[in-house]
């Protein structure tokens, strides 16, 4: 028998003996199913997070609000500071009027909260657009510090603390899904190992008499390896396809898009990463094929049925 | 073609399957193998076709150790020898042709070959016209002429029968013995084993007797009817001398 002849059989075997014993092979498919479905939706919000992060930090910026009675004089002074590290161009005056501006713009029911503080309730700032973390080999600490110390600085609002802080939340949360990830691939590799045992189990008589007739160990586990990794690929396409499903029905009106939608379901997984979810599945039907057929459990011997023959 | 020689089989727990059995059985001879149950008839029959694995001595099948045999080469030993069982061993679930047909499936015959084959083979022992048919649908000598098919399909060198009459009828066991004794006739060693006396002595042959794992007695008989004073009394078997003499058996 040629290889290619030996897979065929193999598969031939695996989708009847799938057929057989359709009910513990739903079983198993749909416990890989679950596990491939949450490690692809930690995957998308991993992704999606991931990509925010880096959309907020691209609009990350450093403020230097500076003090009511800053002067012309003083003003210069901290900017000569802020040359020190960023570029002339990368550094922005915002007047206090151009401060209101912003502030109306960006939060237009609470423009109230400005009235009552006088002409000018907010005040100077410089904005810094520089992305202040490309600056390697640049002691940026203590450069900030001298910043904040600085008489003609009221406060120094650095976006890349938060972005710093959510970045640690988005590295614990992924090494939180991998751990959930990998706890369920085991429980569904553990499942399809039970199921692919149980099948030999219904097939005991036969595979004696394989072994009666001649047949290799190849040629004997063949079927079941084919099994479980047909089974491990039908969960992969489970979940790949409710992966799909959820991603259509969160985000059918993009219009609507909220924080949460934008987490789950901004940007679908690449073809790329679906394909590696499919193969997730199948490999890990077929290792839990691989471990439910070590030597001493698949029964060695032709006479695995039949006793009582014994003299 | 089979040779044992001191071959010793012990059991996991200190029981003795075979002890110290040396014999050789020409090709082409068709040997009887008798004794009560638990004198040692399968577990030499194990032995042959690397089932077991004997605990001293060692076994030559067409000249080749089995008991040296690596793992992954049993499977090549088996292609060699057809066995059959008393219990026949058939698939249920599995037609006749299915039942028949796994060895050239394995070797990757087409399915027309396959079928073609089976035929052939199935026709041999008067079964071609039950191919389709599944095992419960057959009588217990049907039966066993399709585990006999399935042995015989591969045209093997040596042919094991382990009690293949056991579970049917003088009738029905005068027809598989008569199967047997064809199959010998075209060149197959067939070693049969039964302690059904009434069977050999209707046709005579060797006839190897076990006795407690050792090898009591290795007669010719004439057939037709076994001779009286060949039936063992267990003291005589205990000591085998009595008809082996001090040589050991004789072949």
């Amino acid at each position: 028998m040629t290889f290619l002849q030996a897979l065929a059989y193999f598969f031939r075997q695996a989708c009847s003996n799938l057929v057989r014993s359709w009910k513990i092979s739903l079983l198993a498919i749909l416990t890989i199913a679950v596990s491939v479905f949450l490690g692809g939706v930690f995957l998308t919000v991993g992704n999606n997070l991931r990509f925010l992060a880096d959309e907020w930090r691209a609009e990350s910026r450093l403020m230097v609000y500076l003090a009511t009675e800053a002067d012309d004089e003083a003003v210069a002074d901290v900017q000569r500071l802020l040359h020190e590290v960023v570029a002339p161009g990368d550094v922005q005056l915002v007047g206090p009027d151009q401060a209101e501006q912003r502030f109306r713009n960006a939060f237009p029911q609470l423009g109230d909260l400005l009235e009552g503080w006088g002409e000018q309730p907010l005040p100077a700032s410089l904005e810094v657009t520089a992305d202040l973390d490309s600056k390697t080999g640049t002691e940026l600490g203590p450069w900030l510090e001298r910043l904040e110390a600085h008489p003609s600085v009221q406060m120094v609002d650095d976006d890349r603390e938060w972005l710093g802080r959510l970045h640690a939340i988005i590295l614990v949360l992924e090494g939180v899904a991998a751990v959930i990830g990998l706890i369920l691939i085991v429980t569904a590799v553990f499942t399809i190992s039970s199921v692919i045992r149980l099948t030999a189990y219904l097939y005991q008589d036969e595979i004696a008499v394989m072994r009666l007739v001649g047949a290799t160990e190849f040629y004997i586990r063949g079927p079941f390896y084919a099994e479980g990794l047909l089974q491990g690929l039908g969960g992969g396409l489970v979940a790949i396809s409710g992966l799909l499903a959820g991603h259509r029905f969160l985000f059918q009106d993009p219009e609507a898009s909220s924080l949460l939608t934008s987490v789950l379901a901004e940007n679908f997984l690449s073809w790329p990463e679906l394909l590696m979810l499919l193969v997730l599945g199948g490999a890990a039907g077929l290792v839990g094929a691989v471990l439910s057929l070590r030597r001493e459990s698949l029964g060695q011997t032709a006479e695995t049925e039949w006793v009582g023959n014994e003299d | 073609m089979i040779e044992l020689h001191q071959v010793t089989k012990r059991y996991p727990g200190g029981q003795v399957g075979l002890d110290q059995v040396s014999l050789k059985i020409p090709k082409g001879q068709l040997v009887f193998l008798t004794g009560a149950s638990g004198a040692g008839k399968t577990t030499l029959l194990k032995l042959i076709y690397r089932e077991e694995m004997a605990s001293e001595g060692y076994i030559l099948v067409n000249g080749r150790n089995v008991s040296s045999l690596p793992a992954n080469k049993v499977p090549y030993l088996r292609r060699t020898i057809g066995v059959v069982f008393q219990s026949f061993r058939l698939i249920p679930r599995k037609t006749v042709f299915e039942n028949v047909s796994y060895l050239p499936n394995l070797l990757g015959l087409d399915h027309k070959e396959q079928k073609k084959l089976a035929y052939e083979t199935l026709r041999q022992v008067g079964l071609a016209h039950r191919m389709n048919a599944f095992p419960m649908q057959l009588s217990g000598g049907e039966q066993q002429r399709v585990a006999v098919a399935r042995a015989l399909i591969n045209k093997p060198d040596i042919l094991l029968a382990d009690e293949p009459t056991g579970n049917l009828d003088p009738e029905l066991s005068e027809e598989i013995l008569k199967l047997f004794l064809e199959i010998n006739l075209q060149g197959t060693t067939v070693v049969f084993a039964t302690h059904d006396r009434e069977l050999i002595a209707r046709v005579g042959r060797r006839c190897l007797t076990l006795h407690q794992g050792r090898l009591a007695r290795d007669l010719e008989l004439p057939g037709r009817m076994l001779p009286e004073s060949a039936a063992l009394s267990s003291e005589e078997a205990l000591s085998g001398e009595a008809v082996l003499g001090e040589e050991g058996p004789s072949t």
